[in-house]
């Protein structure tokens, strides 16, 4: 007897279709499984035999040969289980083929039949009704996440017995399983706000976020860097459906999906430590997961104390900022993560974090001009607003003053960057920040007054082309927070307060 | 001159027994012409040291010395007529003394301006203002090429069109720090000398330094210290001074200034204070070759907001956020008073979003 059943295998986020095929002939008695298999997989021999055999299901003696197409793609991952299960069973005639067709299985199986949670259900769930498959059995665990996607079936299923009666018809297969609300009371609200004072740095957070420019927060300890970055995904605009089914995906591979019962709505904020791995940032490992970059994808990535990393960590950021997507050529084949995140990284200004305030700073100029050269100048050449953070003073601390919340500033975000999505129509690009250099004279015209006026201020302060390019994409960005149409001046002096670091403030040497 | 150079050069012998072997010997050459017989006679003179001139007379000196000439460094010893009168005078002078460029002149006044490698914006702009007026009044400047105060001096030197020069502690060929390379090279060019005590090619080690400052100390006719902390190197520079009898004057600071304090206990134990730079010339009885000027306030021409920034700068710098409170401008406005303060070259920018006034 033969039989087919449908499943699906992770690649990146994408899901790929699987089929496992079973047959079970006379001949030796044999369980044989082909078809590119990974070791977890191959392991599931043992396990779905246990769990069959506790299911008052023996295996008979003879011959049982189980494969997975397509055969040229690697089989990981822990789901299945179930599939080989149902394959086995339904060759030896114990389920009817019919009952099996245009259904999807995924699932872990313990040695008792019972079904274990499995990662990036959404995505394959998502691919199933894509193929035109109408109904999928999970593991009951993960009947949350599957509902996510509308217009196929989802079955919850504990055990291997509950799966049998539901493909008999015996149980119901639509049973809605209750949300579990535990995560949602642990989400904190913040807000805006809840700083006081800061209006510099607020300022620049809006900004940077206007027209999704990278940014670098220099300041002492406890100045509120970390506080302020938090809160940088809270006046970013909602994400459309698409972006949120894209991060649920991402969520889902990994495993972090949130047991909520609704797509994930919150922009995330993620702020790995700075002993990360490459791996862990860009994503990797032996069976390829997303890293760092791509949980922030549609948020905020903020890397404290940012001269801390390891240099080639932060290297690998460099191609991924560029794309906004990561690639990950393995050699069980190439994995594709969406990494679109604003970057957002804090340092202090030096070891004792004290500088430039000599009475305070303990440092050398040697260990001074040391910590800023630990990071890389590629990597500083992608922010392109820094400030600095000074610590606050107490009366601000305790400030009665109202400070304006997120929804507020939310508000100007939206409408700042809905101007530049329309400016932007024809272009392969949405924001400012991402303006290429061939069109930055289009899009950031100066007049004659500025030029010269920029000319002036390019040897006063020492600018690069870079850092002056910079300087016009943020000035755009200045110019559409107040819906104007040509940068002005005021603008331009702006956004010289804001311009990327310039590391001859940590050099002495100052005739050079 | 080979002699001095080979007696110079003889592993594990100092100033002190080179002294010592010269005064009993009479010149080098007839130290290095001695047989081991006359040499054992030599008084206190020990068996190591037997062996080290022994091994030393081994050397290919003459070439060495040669090949010294070849690099553009000169060499001279105490003994020799060319070497400055101004260390002679001093305790414990350094025996051999190798230099790029010229050597200090016997005549013109020469200052050195000494301070901390760590100083403020402020001590900075004030080291480089002195270099500049007292070069253009004809006073040399003499001082460690080191970062911070050392290195605005000099370069204050060079740009009020005198001499400088840079006692180092490691060979003179040798530039330390390696980011001064562009003063160690202006230095050259502007007829000013790379003096150490040490041949080419040493490396820059701790305990050369407080050597150096003793022939800093040698070298002028008074110490200027800008910036010091409580327990800073550049004392040792004034306790030489003082030592060889050389007028000292600290610039002033204020009393919370951690980079002050130094300065302010040199002018409590007696250090001359500078109150201005003109007044510093003056009591150096040098003459001023041009009207110098002195930024006003009043003088200057600012607008409204400008004025206000201004006044709320002073020599410490301030972040923009304090700013933001203090005169309770609107971003955009501050930051176009600050650009055009910027512009105008009354302000300066010293770290990110900190500016101070400029001197």
């Amino acid at each position: 007897m033969y039989s087919i059943i449908s499943t699906a295998s992770i690649q990146g986020i994408r899901s790929v279709p699987v089929c496992v095929e079973a047959d079970v002939s006379d001949g030796m008695p044999v369980f044989e499984m082909v078809g590119f298999l990974s070791s977890e997989v191959k392991e599931a021999k043992e396990r779905v035999r246990t769990a069959l055999k506790n299911n008052g299901c023996t295996l008979p003696p003879r011959h049982i040969t189980v494969n997975f197409t397509p055969a040229d793609i690697r089989k990981t991952g822990s789901g299945f289980d179930l599939p080989i299960a149902i394959a086995v069973l339904a060759a030896m005639g114990e389920i009817k083929a019919e009952s099996v067709k245009d259904t999807l299985f995924i699932g872990e199986m313990g040695l008792n039949g019972k079904l274990q949670p499995v990662n990036g259900i959404l995505p394959m769930v998502a691919g199933a009704k894509r193929q035109g498959l109408k109904r999928c059995v999970v593991p009951e665990e993960n009947v949350y996440e599957a509902q996510m996607v509308t217009g196929i079936k989802v079955c919850g299923a504990e055990c291997l017995r509950t799966v049998l009666s539901i493909l008999n018809g015996e149980s119901d297969c639509g049973r809605v399983q209750k949300i579990l609300p535990r995560d949602e009371v642990c989400e904190e609200t913040i807000d805006f706000s809840e700083i006081h004072g800061q209006h510099f740095i607020k300022h620049a957070c809006e900004v940077a976020v206007c027209g999704m420019h990278n940014l670098l927060m220099i300041g002492p300890p406890g100045a509120g860097k970390t506080m302020m970055a938090k809160r940088i995904s809270t006046i970013m605009p909602p994400m459309s459906e698409q972006e949120q089914m894209e991060l649920s995906k991402i969520y889902s591979v990994s495993g972090l999906f949130p047991r909520q019962g609704k797509l994930m709505e919150r922009r995330p904020f993620r702020a790995p430590h700075h002993t990360i791995s490459m791996q862990g940032l860009a994503g990797g490992g032996i069976l390829p997961k997303p890293g760092e970059i791509s949980l922030a994808h549609k948020g905020v990535l903020f890397l404290d104390e940012l001269p801390e990393f390891q240099k080639n960590t932060l290297e690998v950021l460099r191609q991924p900022m560029e794309e906004k997507q990561v690639r990950l050529v393995r050699i069980s084949g190439t994995f594709e993560y969406p990494a679109d995140f604003m970057l957002v990284a804090a340092m202090n200004p030096c070891r004792c974090g004290y500088y430039p305030d000599l009475n305070k700073c303990r440092c050398s100029a040697n260990e001074i001009s040391r910590y800023i050269g630990k990071i890389s100048q590629p990597l500083l050449d992608r922010i392109e607003i820094c400030v600095e953070t000074p610590r606050i003073p107490f009366r601000e601390l305790t400030g009665r003053d109202v400070e304006e919340d997120s929804e507020t500033i939310r508000a100007r975000v939206v409408l700042a960057q809905r101007i530049q999505r329309e400016r932007y129509q024809k272009e392969s690009f949405d924001f400012n920040s991402q303006i290429p250099a061939s069109k930055l004279e289009s899009y950031c015209t100066l007049n004659a007054g500025q030029t010269a006026y920029m000319e002036q201020m390019y040897k006063t302060l020492h600018l690069t082309a870079r850092s002056y390019h910079k300087i016009l994409k943020v000035a755009r960005t200045l110019a559409d927070m107040e819906q104007e149409e040509k940068i002005k001046t005021r603008h331009l002096d702006e956004a010289i307060c804001y311009r990327s670091v310039d590391k001859r403030f940590w050099n002495r040497d100052r005739e050079a | 001159m080979h002699y001095d150079y080979w007696l110079a050069n003889i592993p594990g012998i100092g100033s002190k027994t080179i002294q010592k072997l010269l005064l009993a010997a009479g010149s080098a050459e007839e130290i290095y012409r001695m047989g081991e017989a006359q040499t054992e006679k030599l008084a206190g003179i020990g068996l190591k040291l037997k062996e080290r001139l022994r091994d030393a007379k081994r050397k290919d000196f003459e070439r060495e010395y040669e090949e010294l000439r070849q690099k553009d460094v000169c060499f001279t010893s105490s003994e020799q007529k060319n070497y400055p009168n101004k260390l002679r005078n001093m305790p414990d002078p350094p025996y051999a003394l190798y230099w790029k460029g010229e050597l200090v002149e016997e005549s013109a006044c020469s200052v050195a301006i000494v301070g901390a490698r760590q100083c403020s914006e402020y001590g900075y702009a004030v080291a480089k203002e002195l270099g500049v007026k007292l070069a253009s009044c004809g006073a040399v400047i003499v001082s460690g090429m080191a970062r911070g105060i050392d290195a605005g001096g000099q370069w204050g030197a060079i740009k009020g069109g005198g001499k400088t020069f840079a006692v180092l502690g490691c060979g003179p060929d040798v530039c330390y720090p390696s980011e001064a390379r562009n003063l160690y090279a202006e230095i050259l060019n502007k007829k000013g000398g790379i003096l150490s005590e040490y041949p080419p090619g040493t490396q820059p080690r701790a305990g050369y330094f407080p050597c150096r400052n003793r022939i800093i100390a040698g070298l002028c006719d008074c110490v200027v210290v800008v910036e010091a902390k409580e327990r800073s190197g550049s004392l040792i520079t004034v306790d030489c001074a003082l030592e060889q009898g050389k007028d000292v004057y600290a610039v002033p600071g204020r009393i919370c200034d951690s980079l002050s304090a130094g300065c302010n206990s040199l002018i409590e134990q007696g250090a001359g204070i500078v109150l201005s730079v003109e007044e510093l010339i003056e009591k150096l009885g040098l003459l001023p070759t041009h009207e110098l000027n002195c930024r006003n306030f009043k003088n200057l021409l600012l607008e409204k907001q400008e004025r206000m920034v201004y006044c709320c700068l002073g020599c410490q710098p301030k972040n923009i956020e304090t700013l933001l409170r203090e005169t309770a401008l609107s971003m955009s406005e501050l930051s176009a008073a600050l650009a055009k303060l910027i512009q105008k070259e009354y302000i300066i920018e010293c770290f990110k979003n900190y500016y101070i006034r400029r001197l």
